[in-house]
């Protein structure tokens, strides 16, 4: 993926570019918020990731000049600023995401890789298919290898997340903002119960599990090799 | 010099003055009544006389003024009469005044006019009327004022010393009162200095009298209860943020060390724990950072109208899963169509804390309830457990930032859980009632839309 990382902490960005890189990104590094949005302008990108405050030329500022261009390159918004409602305005003004800082490597490689590879949402698509999972998106139905799977409305939308992000990490904060509609903190871990519930029914009846737990970040789908 | 410039010295100057003033004006009209007004009153009868005889001496001549003199000694009276006619001659044709001055002065005099009986000296003073005729005969007519002199005397001599003796009295008054006011006025200034120097548990002292002091010294007193309060609650949330800090810092070197030390295969599980240490820190911050900002109101709340029975379901069937892996069950009565208007995300949040809270202090085979009623013109969301519960003294306590519960000590959280419901339910105008029979049971109240 191309990556346009603008972000004035040189520490940070740093981090950011080095993680990203060793995935094979190509990432493009600006510090200063005008030269960003030039960067952003003359050139295509999968993902643009954006920092909230910047010298020179503010993120929101920055969002609201891509946007009004027309470009609908994927932006991922960073910001010290964690509150709800700076999230609100994030988003609001055009970003895909927003990841409120300080945030883990994993979580921003995570929601970037998502952000990049988003596929444009298909009318006539009903039904997903990987291996030997089948989900029916108007029935709301799944089955695996030709059995139904007697799943809630929610393990389904879980389900369908993961199947739609096949292969790549995602992790819970991402599930829990995209399959519940709200925005909170939950204190515990309360979304492993639910997709623990998940892979009982999933995978539990199957040689080759489907669904993989990864550490420290959150869960994969991955179809068997 | 500051003695000048306090007021309680000032108000003694004030209080000798008016009281100096005020003798001074009785001493007037002491003067007036016993002196002035009876001399007054004198002089007048002794000009009219005067006029009298004259015009009878003009009139009728020497003999006839002569008889008419000596009768007028001889009559009984108030004020003894006294005259002295010298004829054109200069020969004393009747007199009993003792002496008079030689000089002639054609006004009015004051006489020495003692009179010696039986050897005894009496006292008298006379008024006179001094007239001298176109042929040198001269006329003294006058009356005795010998108790209006006394009185004079009387009271030019205690004047003097009455003055004195008041002027050193209302010093001593004025130097009391400012002493007694200047005692109670360093009573507050202590305290205050008292409360300066770091004690806020310095007080005013209170006399029982209900004075103007008292009324002062109460009105202090409470502000100070009030100040003490707070200042003690802010100090609580900071000793318990230093204090907080301390456990997950402390695990953090503690797996830094570990780091350092740990084989290849040991690595990337110290670096979760390494992880989940920072990850903790972040979420505490996180949650101190939203509670203030809430409850500062800097916080802009999304504001809608919001249904909460969906609300309350999407959480029960969220917590559904972490309950039954606990061996609990959550029960809910959502049936109410109760909307208010507020932030869906925080009142979910709010929701979700206290179910989660709900969740780690009720044991297996326990259950823990979410409500929804409406009850006049209020939404009433409701969660309960079967769980251990807290005392009384706990209970009004809980949603202070960073307490826990005796007993819950060991149990995984921030103790801001309850601390982020309070702000959350505040900023909603709601209320939040906490109970603890069995087990514990939390309502907030919030304005129906």
């Amino acid at each position: 993926m191309q990556i346009l990382l603008i972000e004035d902490d040189d520490r940070v960005a740093q981090h950011i570019a080095k993680g990203l890189r060793e995935l094979g990104h190509y990432v493009e590094h600006c510090s200063d918020g005008r030269d960003g949005l030039a960067k952003a302008c003359s050139e295509q990108f999968d993902a643009i990731i954006l920092d909230r405050m910047l010298p020179g030329l503010d993120g929101l500022s920055i969002l609201a000049e891509i946007r009004g261009s027309g470009d609908v390159t994927p932006v991922l918004l960073l910001s010290a600023l964690g509150e709800v409602d700076e999230r609100v305005k994030g988003l609001k003004a055009g970003a895909n995401d927003y990841l409120p800082k300080p945030f883990a490597l994993s979580e921003l490689i995570a929601r970037i890789e998502i952000l990049g590879r988003r596929t444009p949402i298909q009318a006539e698509q009903t039904r997903l298919q990987i291996a030997d999972l089948e989900l029916d998106l108007l029935g709301l139905l799944a089955q695996r290898g030709g059995k139904p799977l007697d799943l809630t409305a929610r393990e389904f939308r879980i389900l369908e997340y993961l199947v739609r992000n096949a292969g790549r990490v995602v992790t819970r904060s991402l599930l829990l903002e995209s399959v519940w509609d709200y925005n909170f903190d939950p204190q515990t871990n309360i979304i492993d119960q639910h997709v623990s519930r998940l892979r009982q029914k999933v995978d539990r009846d199957f040689p080759v599990p489907l669904i993989h737990t990864v550490r420290g970040s959150g869960y994969v789908l991955r179809a068997p090799a | 010099m500051t003695i000048f410039r306090s007021l309680s010295f000032r108000l003694a100057l004030a209080y000798m003055a008016l009281f100096t003033a005020s003798l001074a004006v009785l001493a007037g009209a002491t003067w007036w009544m016993t002196i002035h007004q009876p001399l007054q009153a004198a002089q007048a009868v002794v000009d009219r006389e005067a006029a009298e005889l004259a015009t009878i001496y003009i009139a009728d001549g020497g003999e006839v003024l002569s008889t008419e003199l000596e009768r007028r000694a001889a009559a009984l009276s108030d004020r003894k009469p006294f005259h002295a006619f010298i004829d054109s001659s200069g020969a004393t044709a009747s007199a009993n005044l003792p002496t008079w001055p030689a000089a002639q002065t054609n006004g009015l005099i004051r006489l020495e006019a003692d009179i010696y009986r039986d050897g005894d000296e009496e006292d008298h003073e006379a008024l006179v009327r001094d007239r001298v005729f176109d042929d040198g005969a001269r006329l003294l007519v006058g009356r005795d004022i010998e108790d209006i002199d006394g009185r004079e005397e009387v009271l030019a001599g205690t004047v003097g010393w009455i003055v004195g003796l008041s002027l050193i009295l209302s010093m001593l008054g004025g130097y009391l009162m400012s002493q007694v006011i200047g005692k109670r006025l360093e009573s507050v200034a202590s305290t205050a200095r008292l409360v300066i120097d770091g004690d806020l548990s310095g007080r005013v002292p209170v006399r029982g009298s209900g004075d103007d002091f008292d009324r002062l010294s109460i009105t202090l007193n409470v502000m100070l209860d009030r100040i003490q309060k707070l200042v003690g609650s802010v100090q609580r949330v900071s000793d318990n943020v230093a204090h907080e800090l301390r456990t997950p810092l402390t695990r953090l070197q503690a797996n830094l060390d570990e780091l350092e030390q740990a084989s290849d295969a040991e690595r990337s599980d110290v670096i979760e724990r390494v992880q989940a240490d920072a990850q903790h820190l972040q979420t505490m911050f996180d949650a101190l950072l939203r509670i203030a900002r809430i409850d500062s109101g800097r916080h802009a709340l999304a504001t809608k109208p919001v249904a909460l029975a969906p609300l309350l379901r999407d959480l029960a069937e969220l917590y559904t899963p972490a309950a039954e892996a606990g061996g609990l069950a959550i029960v809910t009565d959502l049936a109410s169509t109760a909307t208010v208007n507020g932030d869906r995300d925080l009142i979910f949040q709010a929701v979700s804390n206290l179910l989660d809270n709900a969740l780690k202090f009720t044991g297996a085979g326990g259950s823990v309830s979410l409500t929804l009623e409406e009850r006049s013109g209020e939404a009433v969301i409701q969660v309960s457990d079967t769980g251990v519960g807290v005392d009384a003294d706990s209970l009004a306590r809980l949603t202070e930032r960073f307490y826990r519960a005796p007993g819950a000590e060991h149990i995984e959280g921030s103790g801001l859980g309850l601390s982020l419901v309070a702000a959350i339910a505040e900023a909603h105008a709601g209320r939040l009632v906490l109970g603890s029979e069995r087990g514990m049971t939390v309502s907030w109240y919030l304005p129906a839309a």
